[in-house]
């Protein structure tokens, strides 16, 4: 497969003799949308914690006699995601019914869509832990309804209806990853989007995100696919990257020890970290998919297209790129600057209100407020400690009215009073500026920077006097004694200390 | 006359001018229907005695109580000088594929036997909200699959008033039957392939198939989804025309259901057929249906009576003014019990999908085993053989390969027959109809037991119906006349989309101008008795 | 003529539909859908390439008629306790089946 942004992968395996085999693995995720109700139905779409079968309806338990009703704000952020994974986003897509028995699924059938579904193609480019770019092709975007939930427990199983009918997009990747830890990687990434675009909560522990892996193997840098097996049921990171890990090193040593990959359905179990073989699958034909004939074709118009383009957001990586060019901040910086779209709207706000150094304020939040973020839970949008508030912090500790200390130190007392910096200094008297050297400091400072004001004053114009006490008094934000301001900046200007 | 026999439209008048009582209404309904019904449809049935072989068994379900207090409420309305609605007091019936909140919803099968719907379909809630009283719900073929009743798992079966040992035509055969001998004035069906038609031919009365998304289907036990149709069963023309007032329109729960205005039906219903082009086609006088052994197509004029009652209708119709345009070409309908065989079974066996055994409903006693067995024990002993048949069918025309070779093709001959009707309804084509007038039925009921057994035979008696169900237009199938056997024949009156006030037009003036002729003051035989 | 559903065909789509079938009972409905495909066979006169659109239903939705999408509003239902009480097993809230055995260690 041409790859014009990938770069050749350097991946190599500590096992010497798995050196000359690569992994290939394509990713099938579920993203359950973040809707206020399910797909077809008008009951809420997030049963967190509810009693089981307690969110639930005739549609979405599948009574008798009832029908679908498509949601319009699943259909606009299934659009909005194929729209940022660079997918067309077809005009007229169809849902289909795919038919099997399993308690967890009501009507006996799922409804999704089949040949011609909401997205058409798209890609993702993942910077890969290497450094390069690996673009990760899509293969199948679409929307469906999920299924329920059902659990053992003494030799029967419990079944809950609340999840049937969550809205879901299914996105399916090519056989473009050559790792564990690319996969992982696309994971991550796919998960900042998700996030970043407002349609997901994304959270795999909540089964938000759900990803089904589709692993082979084969002879190092050729181009042809073997049998692959499918394991289900990873829901976390780490799990997708040890479930493939075993998985390859199982593939290898069986194609080593001369035998064959079969195409097995594999379950990863979490709590014993391993994998088990599943039954065999039934085939795709069995399914027995055909046009749902409950709802009319999903018809957009190109206004409505052109809309969803426009409300995108600039993306992660691109919004990255700019942090790194128009700011000049490292890939590092700019890549933690724009993990979340909340961070990245609060440095570009502190950075507007601060006015100066970007290096410096990316330092601030990079040591500063991200540490408070992770203590505190929240994001960045929800602190207290707004951006504002952190770029007057920092110009503080500019203007040495206090120290650096110091000023970390205030940045949580405003997060937690959510008084302003300027007060707080006041109210507790954080101030330098009563002492001389701090003072002198400032006038120091004020002098330096307009060498013609200086030149002037001392040629004659000593009514510029008013003015150097107004700068002065500007930058410590009125906080300096008058009458020792009036007895520095004389001297100062006289050339004396 | 008994209060039950008037028409629709002069009891709801009269009650809400306060010259009748609901429950006057309800009480003459349910006399009735305890002269005339015998015992209800239900699973354990016993032996046919000789009295039920003299009864019609309409009902599998009556809700006389409920009945009762809804009968009560129009009176108390009225008398506090609400308005009661359009169908103030008059008594109805449902056919049991509807769901009614807190009424048992049986689909005449044993998997749901036990099933209380705990919603109201859109239709019903719309009859109830606009008066209608319902008196219960009846029998029908078991998922609505067949064209006699017979399939019913709820014994004994509906028979025809007319001749009780015939049968009343299905799927809503107790709906016909029952609107037929007066257990009450109105019914609500649904239209497949034929099942309102073709049941309405066989006992006499008039029954609509309206285009398809004319009439909501949330709360209607899904056969075919892209063919299913609710509508109206009644006595008259102006009855169906005032309950379709009442049942169409858009709904939020389904989304097939068009967002179009609904016009006002009975506005204009006499207005005649003064100009209106009415066509005649030489491919719905014939019938055509498989060589049992070769399977070669055999082609047959339909019965003399049956073809001169069409031809004299026409004649009537023009002598009040129509215009007929004969040999309007039908070409594709001979493909419509092909197509239908496939399209509807491949739609029946996922709609059926959901009856496992899990949620609602028949649950097999399986003792031990796991969730497969559970699941085909359920379905082995809560199915019927129609609805077996029907699924086997579908599974087999929608895997793979075979979806090609017959479910595309069926579809395509779906869009084959919309073309016809396109083509005979084109304002600016060679035929330019308003109304396409053929027999509903190629034979008039036939003898309980004659079909039954005989899938093929049985599914060719909706050949002259089931084309209007592939293109989705409006039908209206009205009394024509009474065969030698003394049985009613109907007429069927097709028109392009959303024309149902047209076809109104036209069945009303062949009432107005039939209205004293002989075979209308024929009644059924179960009447006879009652009077 | 040969029958299209032979035997092997037909368990295969009892075992797809959850059916179970006594051999009378199967061999019954074998016959007839072998019945009925006769009668599906007229549809194989039909050319396939014929440029005719398969539309998944008769009648034609226009912008005027075609219902708008729904707008993403909770409605809880009034009574979903309702429909548990029409399952045939119940248990703390959760519908109750027997067991699948799918799962086979390796």
């Amino acid at each position: 497969m041409m790859n014009p942004l990938a770069v050749p992968d350097q991946h190599r395996n500590k096992d010497g003799l798995m050196a000359d085999f690569e992994a290939v693995i394509g990713l099938e995720t579920h993203i359950q949308l973040n809707t206020v109700t399910k797909i077809f139905c008008s009951c809420k779409a997030d049963s967190w914690q509810d009693p089981p079968n307690t969110n639930i309806c005739p549609v979405c338990a599948g009574l008798p006699g009832v029908l679908p009703v498509l949601n319009e704000a699943a259909v606009y952020k299934g659009a909005l995601l194929a729209a940022a994974m660079h997918a067309e986003i077809r005009l007229v897509s169809y849902f289909d019914r795919k038919n099997y028995f399993y308690p967890d699924l009501p009507k006996g059938y799922q409804i999704s869509q089949f040949d011609l579904a909401l997205g058409d193609g798209g890609y993702l480019d993942v910077t890969m832990p290497g450094g390069f770019v690996r673009r990760v092709n899509i293969t199948k975007l679409h929307l469906e309804e999920d299924a329920g939930k059902t659990k053992y427990e003494g030799g029967q199983r419990l079944v809950d209806f609340n999840r049937c009918g969550v809205p879901l997009v299914e996105m399916v990747t090519e056989p473009d990853l050559r790792s564990a830890d690319e996969a992982a990687q696309y994971l991550i990434r796919l998960r900042q989007l998700l996030r970043w675009l407002g349609v997901s909560e994304a959270d795999m522990e909540k089964g938000h995100l759900r990803c089904d892996a589709n692993v082979s193997i084969r002879t190092a840098g050729s181009t042809y696919l073997n049998t692959k097996t499918e394991i289900k049921n990873v829901n976390s990171i780490e799990a997708v990257r040890a479930a493939i890990n075993m998985e390859i090193e199982r593939q290898v040593s069986l194609v080593q020890a001369g035998g064959q990959v079969e195409s097995w359905t594999l379950d990863w179990d979490e709590t014993r970290q391993r994998l088990n073989k599943m039954r065999s699958k039934e085939t795709e034909a069995d399914y027995r998919y055909f046009r749902e004939p409950d709802l009319l074709p999903l018809e957009l118009t190109s206004e409505w297209r052109d809309a969803v383009i426009q409300n995108l957001p600039e993306l992660p990586l691109e919004r990255q790129l700019r942090f790194m060019t128009r700011y000049q901040l490292p890939e590092y910086d700019a890549d933690i600057l724009t993990a979340d779209r909340p961070i990245a709207d609060y440095y570009e706000a502190a950075l507007t209100a601060y006015g100066t150094d970007p290096k410096i304020l990316s330092n601030w939040i990079m040591n500063e407020v991200l540490r408070m973020q992770n203590e505190l839970g929240l994001s960045a949008d929800a602190l207290t400690l707004t951006p504002e508030y952190l770029a007057e912090v920092i110009r503080l500790v500019d203007a040495g009215t206090i120290n650096a200390a110091t000023g970390k130190a205030l940045l949580v007392k405003v997060q937690q009073s959510g008084q302003p910096p300027q007060a707080i200094v006041a109210a507790e008297g954080l101030s330098q500026v009563s002492d001389d050297s701090a003072l002198q400091s400032v006038i120091d400072a004020v002098l330096a920077a307009h060498p013609q004001e200086v030149e002037s004053y001392r040629g004659g114009k000593e009514g510029l006097f008013g003015w150097f006490m107004g700068q002065v008094m500007r930058q410590t934000r009125g906080q300096a004694d008058p009458a020792k301001t009036r007895a520095l900046l004389q001297k100062a200007l006289q050339g004396k200390r | 006359m008994s209060l039950t026999d008037q028409s629709a439209f002069d009891i709801a008048h009269k009650i809400q001018r306060g010259e009748l009582a609901a429950v006057d209404v309800l009480d003459a309904a349910l006399e009735r229907i305890a002269a005339v019904d015998g015992r209800p449809g239900a699973l354990d049935y016993g032996p046919l005695t000789q009295e039920d072989q003299t009864k019609v068994h309409a009902f599998i379900t009556l809700t006389a109580d409920r009945a009762r207090q809804k009968a009560e409420r129009v009176d108390a309305r009225i008398s506090s000088g609400e308005d009661a609605g359009a169908l103030a007091g008059v008594p109805i019936t449902i056919k049991d594929l509807f769901c009614l909140k807190g009424v048992p919803t049986t689909a005449a099968s044993r998997i749901l036997s036990n099933f209380v719907a705990p919603y109201t379909a859109t239709a019903i809630e719309r009859l109830e909200d606009a008066g209608a009283v319902v008196l219960g719900k009846v029998n029908m073929d078991e998922f609505a699959y067949g064209s006699s009743n017979e399939s019913s798992a709820f014994k004994p079966t509906t028979r025809n008033p007319w001749d009780l040992t015939r049968v009343p035509g299905g799927s809503s055969g107790g709906s016909a039957a029952a609107v037929a001998s007066g257990q009450g004035c109105l019914s609500v069906g649904t239209d497949t392939g034929g099942s309102i038609r073709q049941p309405a031919a066989y006992c006499g009365v008039v029954g609509l198939k309206p285009t398809y998304g004319r009439i909501s289907r949330y709360g209607v036990i899904a056969f075919a989804s892209s063919l299913d149709c609710p509508g109206p069963l009644a006595r008259n023309v102006r009855d169906a025309a005032l309950m379709l007032s009442v049942m169409a329109g858009a709904d939020t729960r389904d989304s097939t259901a068009v967002r179009l205005p609904v016009p006002d039906y009975l506005a204009g219903i006499d207005r005649g057929v003064k100009g209106m082009r009415i066509g005649l086609s030489k491919d719905y006088l014939q019938i055509s249906y498989p060589d049992p052994d070769t399977g070669e197509t055999i082609m047959e004029d339909l019965p003399a009576e049956i073809r001169n009652m069409t031809l004299r209708a026409a004649e009537t119709l023009a002598a009040e003014g129509a215009e007929i345009v004969e040999n309007v070409p039908m070409p594709n309908s001979i493909y419509g019990i092909p197509a239908y065989f496939v399209i509807s079974r491949v739609e029946a066996s996922s709609n059926l999908h959901r009856f496992d055994g899990v949620k609602y409903g028949y649950r097999a006693r399986a003792s031990g085993g796991d969730l497969a067995e559970l699941y085909r024990l359920t379905r082995a002993e809560g199915f019927g053989l129609e609805p077996k048949l029907r699924v086997l069918m579908g599974m087999y025309m929608s895997g793979g390969q075979l979806s090609l070779q017959y479910f595309q093709r069926a579809l395509q001959a779906r869009s084959m027959i919309r073309a016809d009707f396109e083509t005979a309804f084109d304002p600016d084509g060679p035929y330019r109809l308003d109304v396409l007038l053929t027999p509903t039925a190629p034979t008039p009921a036939f003898k309980m037991g004659d079909f039954y057994g005989d899938s093929t035979l049985m599914q060719y008696s909706d050949q002259l119906t089931v084309s209007a169900n592939h293109a989705g237009v409006p039908a209206l199938s009205i009394p024509g006349g009474l065969s030698a056997e003394g049985l009613p024949m109907g007429l069927q009156l097709i028109g392009p989309d959303f024309a149902e006030a047209t076809l109104f037009r036209a069945g009303y003036a062949f009432e107005q101008a039939t209205a004293d002729a002989d075979w209308r003051a024929v009644k059924p035989c179960v009447l006879a008795e009652v009077e | 003529m040969r029958d299209e559903i032979s035997p092997e065909i037909f368990a295969k789509l009892a075992d797809l539909a959850a059916f179970r079938f006594n051999p009378e009972e199967a061999e019954y409905l074998r016959m007839e859908l072998n019945q009925q495909l006769k009668a599906i066979r007229q549809l194989e006169t039909l050319a396939l390439d014929v440029d005719v659109p398969l539309v998944p239903r008769g009648v034609t939705y226009t912008a005027e008629s075609r219902p708008p999408l729904r707008p993403d509003v909770w409605v809880p239902f009034e009574n979903p306790e309702e429909i548990l009480n029409q399952a045939p097993e119940v248990e703390d809230g959760y519908l109750i089946v027997p067991d699948i055995p799918h799962r086979e260690l390796d």
